[in-house]
């Protein structure tokens, strides 16, 4: 398994993290969508100490009727740290969107409305002058679940080095409510889908798999010779690779002697 | 003696801000009347600067933003990182460290060992210093080293071998690590050196790293003045910015070699032949 993080200093450096950022980009304003999940809920209760919680606008973005629950706890979350929020029903486009190009896979569906969730985020980033918070942790971001261009896109990603497993411990420490930390994780791609179920491991499995390989650089053999079955090796070993893409910028063809991309190569925080 | 390790978070490529930081920071060491200011590796270029490194690289003999520095050490001494280019090697750009003292740059260290791999790529983009040499500094034998310098132990040897009374590393090194306690578990990796170099070169061991964070790397803080025999008498923050004074008795490098006999014991030439057999074979 990961090891035990010790909670008070991870949240002193990512405070820290997005203060430096954000005054680097000469923005005092964070938005970024509130799915009344733990990662999210983690995000806005960083940046809500960072930035102080007036600065922080949280976006709840239903689709229509869909998960009141998550919408409740949602709302409820902005009320308890300050919070700006508002609620955004993404239904009507999505309706007309696939009334004109049906399609009955819902995981097509799915990604569409995350990536409408994406294109609102973007919008209210130009509006507040606002850069936007990324929610993605470690787990998702290994194996690729997440919505390229969608709930993956973001400006800033405090949380994206924390496993599942550990990002439950910062959202104990910085007292996230109960109510969103004892649900079942759901990425919400359709009613009553849960990421455990989808990906077919719990968490505590996936991370200890995902820790053997990625910090104990461990080799398939070695992580089954540690006691990991070989079909949960597997399947997130394929996972990892088929999801490459989404870990990094296209590639770029290349012509000339300086290419962007290739060795056109500067500091994303350079002070501007 | 009294000495100032500035903890500072530099700002990535603007040498002329941080110019200032380094000159309000001499100016405040001086009202309180240190004699030794350390400012961290690259403290006034940032450290992450890529394609950058042309664009910040200066000479510090006629650099005029150096040259403020330099102007600004009058009455003390200052440790200063930055991104050489000398008129004799033009096109070449050196990660470096210049040891400024009364308004005259007495030294200048080059990095030797550039950490290429993982998260680093500093051969990528500068090139390789080829000697570690002390001098003599306004409080005695001092010697430069630069962030992975000093995880090299020899290093640190080198410096001892040249009697050194104190050796002085400028780092920006990042954290990695959050399961230890209140700190990045590397930062034990660097106190383990200072400990260890100050304790068995019974010399002072002085480490200036930086604060703050470039493209999601958080620098790791926890400056650190070791005396000799590891004494630990002054640690920084482990992840804020801090100018850490700390007071150092320097008599203490000779009361430890009166105690424990190792500089007295000290075999430079034995080791010199027995590194040369091993480089020797090495090219064969």
């Amino acid at each position: 398994m990961p090891p035990k993080i010790n909670a008070a200093f991870v949240e002193r450096v990512l405070v820290a993290f997005i203060r430096d950022e954000f005054a680097r980009c000469g923005c005092a304003t964070a938005v970024l969508g509130l799915s009344g999940g733990l990662d999210s809920a983690v995000s806005a209760a960083l940046a809500a100490r960072a930035l102080g919680p007036g600065n922080v606008l949280g976006l709840i973005m239903p689709y229509g009727k869909a998960y009141p629950e998550d919408v409740r706890d949602a709302a409820a979350l902005a009320r308890k740290l300050g919070l700006r929020s508002e609620t955004i029903d993404i239904a009507p486009q999505i309706d007309l969107y696939f009334a004109a190009h049906p399609t009955a896979n819902r995981v097509q569906r799915g990604n569409k409305m995350a990536r409408e969730r994406m294109a609102i985020l973007y919008d209210y980033s130009a509006r507040e002058g606002a850069l936007i918070l990324g929610t993605s942790n470690k787990t998702e971001l290994l194996i690729g679940y997440g919505t390229i261009h969608g709930d993956l896109a973001c400006a800033v990603n405090p949380v994206g080095d924390l496993y599942k497993t550990q990002m439950r411990d910062l959202a104990a420490h910085l007292r996230v409510p109960a109510a969103i930390r004892r649900k079942a994780p759901t990425a919400g791609l359709w009613p009553g889908q849960t990421d455990e179920s989808d990906i077919g491991l719990t968490y505590e499995e996936l991370d200890g798999i995902l820790y053997s390989l990625v910090e104990g650089r461990k080799t398939r053999r070695e992580a089954l010779e540690a006691g990991h079955a070989a079909a949960a090796v597997d399947r997130v070993l394929r996972m990892i690779k088929r999801s490459d893409f989404k870990r990094m910028m296209p590639p770029i063809a290349k012509l000339s002697i300086r290419s962007v991309g290739h060795d056109f190569l500067y500091p994303y925080d350079r002070d501007k | 003696m009294k000495i100032a390790l500035a903890q500072i978070v530099p700002k990535l490529g603007d040498v002329d801000a941080n110019v200032d930081i380094h000159l309000n920071i001499l100016e405040k060491a001086r009202r309180e009347k240190t004699d030794l200011v350390v400012f961290p590796e690259l403290g006034l270029t940032g450290y992450t600067l890529k394609d950058l490194v042309e664009e910040v690289a200066l000479d510090p003999a006629t650099d005029r933003r150096f040259g403020k520095i330099v102007a600004g050490t009058k009455g003390l001494s200052a440790v200063v990182g930055f991104v050489e280019e000398s008129p004799a090697e033009k096109g070449l750009f050196y990660n470096a460290a210049a040891f400024v003292a009364d308004g005259r740059v007495l030294h200048v260290h080059r990095k030797v060992f550039l950490p290429t791999g993982g998260i680093f790529e500093e051969a990528k983009f500068f090139a390789q210093g080829r000697d570690i040499r002390s001098f003599p500094a306004p409080f005695g034998r001092a010697g430069l080293l630069i962030c992975r310098d000093f995880l090299q132990y020899g290093s640190s040897y080198v410096h001892y071998a040249a009697g050194a009374d104190m050796i002085i590393c400028i780092s920006a090194a990042p954290g990695r690590g959050v399961a230890g306690g209140r700190a990045f578990e590397t930062s034990r990796m660097w106190e383990l050196m200072g400990e260890a170099v100050s304790y068995f070169s019974t010399a002072f061991v002085v480490y200036a790293n930086r604060a703050g964070s470039e493209d999601g790397v958080t620098f790791a803080g926890g400056s650190f003045v070791y005396a000799p025999g590891g004494r630990l008498v002054a640690k920084a923050s482990a992840v804020d910015p801090e100018i850490a004074f700390c007071s150092i008795d320097l008599d203490a490098v000779r009361k430890a070699r009166r105690a424990w006999l190792f500089k007295r014991d000290e075999k430079p030439d034995v080791i010199w032949r027995s590194l040369e057999r091993i480089v020797r074979a090495s090219e064969d």
